[in-house]
């Protein structure tokens, strides 16, 4: 009873609260929008629960069924857990990490190569454990580094990595398509599969599926992190920061420490999104993009209420809707960009959410 | 030699101009306090919208009419757009970072999707863009011959002249006219202006809608020189680029032109000594980064004296001190 009353009124859960409103508005916003194109809302939402694997479809291709929907689904959710958490460490002491995009193209270009040139030298397990290591290393030194100009030169953090971000994306462009191009796919050569983090592919009892081996490391990630920023010396500098620097710095807390610190390991976590993205849920990268969802996972951090956790329900949210809708335009014959729109209606409900609930004192 | 210099001036004014003035539309929203990251889905929607009159108003007629009723429809087409970020930011007081990210995001979901639909409906052919070829260009007789200088007056894109304009009278009235001053005392110290009976709020919203006004124009100048169509392409981040230079000069407009310049100028160098060089055309991308970098370095050493609006980010509260 108590639980339920917290619930409904209290402040523990007023995040929670927020995101779930946000979020009925803006189911009841894309209903309007497919019901004046003509097409039923009810059988539309259903159909990204079918895409996703969350709902059986009416008839499967050979060798696939509702569980390789949602192993596919959970191998799409992967990086967007990682992204988001990036952006909500961040974010938790005051910074913003739109340089997602940026780590995640280094961190899975890195990984790329080094994996490319040590050929089939290591084992698999090694191989995998090597992507890893090196998308969480180029992830912290490109974090580490907007967070050094900040500290060390005032450099507004927004734009540097915007910077970096562009920086990245045509430095990596032009290294594929001179050296690196595949040239039937115009994409990068594919990184091999003792590689990838992703068993493609796999057929077992009687199905042909994808496994993502980074999610169980996403689910753990974000729990560790709840406990680093909730429990730890460390996470309540972090969170001290992002309260008050003045506060912060008044109570003897290094903020050049806790800076690059909180940078650093926003940009592991954008790093592993990376390899998770480009080594994992893709074989390749294509060039002259940079990946949208480092931009996405800003709002979906947002939506998780830069909670780890909230964070997991968020992404999987967001990921219903984008991996869903493929099967939704196809089955609707609607546009696929209706899931962005949708997608993006969530995010300014979200975004005002805090306005919904009301406010609690003046702190914020 | 000269003929290399002639093109990487045309070239870097042609980019370097729109970028000024979506950074002037910037300033405009970030001096009356109000943080601005959604400049790059404002241009996109303004160029979307211009795009739509161009096309439309082409089928029926023929001339320089449409040409000019497109930059007035991206005009209105990015103020109207602008609009919800300052809902979004004013009256719901969203994060306004935030609210800038989701309004890029909004912007390229919606128009990619609208033009998609209205190809299908409007024109009756399935396609993701509007094509509309690049403008017209002009040369000024006597003044371009003047060796060096006279390529600022060699291949001038109509558009470039109305920018020059439009950014005279907005630099005079952030300037010069109690408007100005008091859009500027909005970012510095609301609560004085709140006290001198002008609504803050109000302010701020008219500074946003001037942003999305004048990135329109932006959008359109992009739509009608580097990409010759309105599609998704139209996202590369230069409403990134634009704010950049904002920061770079300090929140003024004067300086803000000269770093637009640089990104301009940086940038159709690159691609000329590319071409000089005979090198292929992937090789453009690796000088792409130029002017990226050079924001960053220059910023390193410029960051120190800068110094933003004091109540930038901040909504603004009538109680609170």
């Amino acid at each position: 009873m108590r639980l339920l009353r917290s619930l409904f009124f209290g402040d523990r859960f007023r995040m929670l609260r927020a995101s779930f409103w946000a979020l009925l508005f803006s189911l009841a916003a894309g209903a309007v929008i497919l019901f004046l194109m003509g097409k039923d809302p009810v059988s539309a939402y259903a159909n990204l629960l079918q895409g996703s694997g969350l709902l059986p479809k009416v008839k499967y291709a050979g060798r696939q069924n509702q569980l390789t929907d949602f192993l596919s689904f959970l191998d799409a959710m992967t990086p967007m857990v990682f992204a988001s958490l990036s952006v909500a460490v961040a974010l938790r002491s005051g910074f913003f990490n739109i340089g997602v995009p940026g780590q995640m193209l280094a961190a899975g270009f890195c990984a790329h190569i080094v994996t490319a040139a040590l050929g089939n030298v290591l084992p698999s397990p090694l191989a995998k454990l090597l992507v890893l290591v090196i998308g969480i290393a180029a992830g912290a030194a490109m974090g580490a580094f907007m967070g050094w100009l900040k500290d060390r030169f005032n450099v507004n953090e927004v734009v540097t990595s915007i910077m970096l971000n562009s920086i990245a994306m045509y430095l990596i462009t032009f290294y594929i398509n001179t050296f690196y191009v595949d040239p039937v796919s115009r994409q990068s050569r594919a990184i091999s599969d003792a590689a990838r983090l992703t068993l493609s592919g796999v057929r077992t009892h009687g199905m042909k599926a994808d496994f993502a081996l980074a999610f169980p490391l996403a689910i753990l990630v974000a729990f560790l992190l709840r406990t680093f920023l909730d429990r730890t010396t460390y996470g309540f500098e972090i969170r001290a920061l992002g309260l008050s620097r003045g506060a912060a710095r008044y109570a003897g807390i290094s903020l050049s420490r806790t800076t690059l610190l909180t940078m650093a390991l926003s940009g592991a976590l954008g790093g592993l999104a990376g390899v998770a993205y480009f080594c994992g849920y893709f074989a390749s990268i294509q060039p002259g993009t940079v990946p949208g969802m480092g931009f996405d996972a800003i709002a979906v951090a947002l939506l998780g209420g830069n909670h780890a956790l909230g964070c997991i329900l968020a992404s999987f949210l967001i990921t219903v809707i984008s991996k869903g809708s493929v099967y939704m335009s196809s089955r609707l014959s609607v546009e696929p960009e209706i899931a962005s729109l949708i997608t993006s209606v969530i995010l300014i409900f979200s975004a005002c959410s805090a306005s919904f609930v009301g406010r609690r004192g003046g702190h914020d | 030699m000269t003929e290399l210099l002639n093109m990487m001036i045309i070239d870097g004014l042609s980019f370097a101009l729109p970028l000024f003035i979506m950074a002037i539309g910037g300033i405009y929203s970030e001096k009356s306090g109000i943080t601005n990251l959604a400049l790059e889905g404002f241009q996109g929607v303004g160029a979307f919208t211009g795009a739509f009159a161009a096309v439309f108003l082409a089928q029926s007629m023929t001339g320089a009419l449409p040409y000019y009723v497109s930059f007035l429809c991206a005009i209105i087409g990015g103020g109207v757009f602008a609009l919800l970020h300052a809902l979004l930011c004013i009256r719901f007081r969203a994060n306004q970072v935030i609210s800038g990210v989701v309004m890029n995001i909004l912007a390229m979901a919606m128009t990619t999707f609208l033009t998609k639909r209205i190809n299908a409906a409007v024109f009756g052919h399935a396609g993701n863009k509007f094509l509309l070829g690049t403008s017209a260009r002009f040369t000024v007789p006597v003044l371009s011959d003047i060796p060096v200088l006279g390529a600022v007056f060699t291949d001038v894109y109509p558009f470039e002249v109305i920018i020059l304009v439009v950014a005279v009278v907005m630099s005079y009235v952030l300037y010069r006219t109690p408007f100005g001053l008091r859009l500027r005392a909005c970012g510095d110290n609301p609560h004085s202006v709140d006290a001198a009976g002008v609504d803050v709020n109000r302010v701020r919203s008219v500074a946003v809608v001037i942003s999305g006004c004048l990135s329109g124009i932006a959008g359109m100048s992009f739509a009608y020189s580097i990409s010759a169509n309105f599609s998704a392409d139209i996202y590369l981040g230069y409403g990134y680029l634009s704010i950049a230079a904002l920061i770079f000069g300090n929140w003024t407009i004067l300086p803000a032109f000269g770093a637009c310049l640089l990104f301009g100028l940086a940038r159709s160098g690159g691609t000329v000594l590319i071409q000089q060089l005979g090198l292929p055309s992937s090789y453009n991308d690796l000088v792409r980064i130029l002017p990226y970098v050079l924001t960053l370095v220059l910023l390193i050493f410029f960051s120190r004296s800068n110094r933003s609006p004091r109540a930038l980010g901040e909504p603004y509260e009538k109680g609170k001190r």
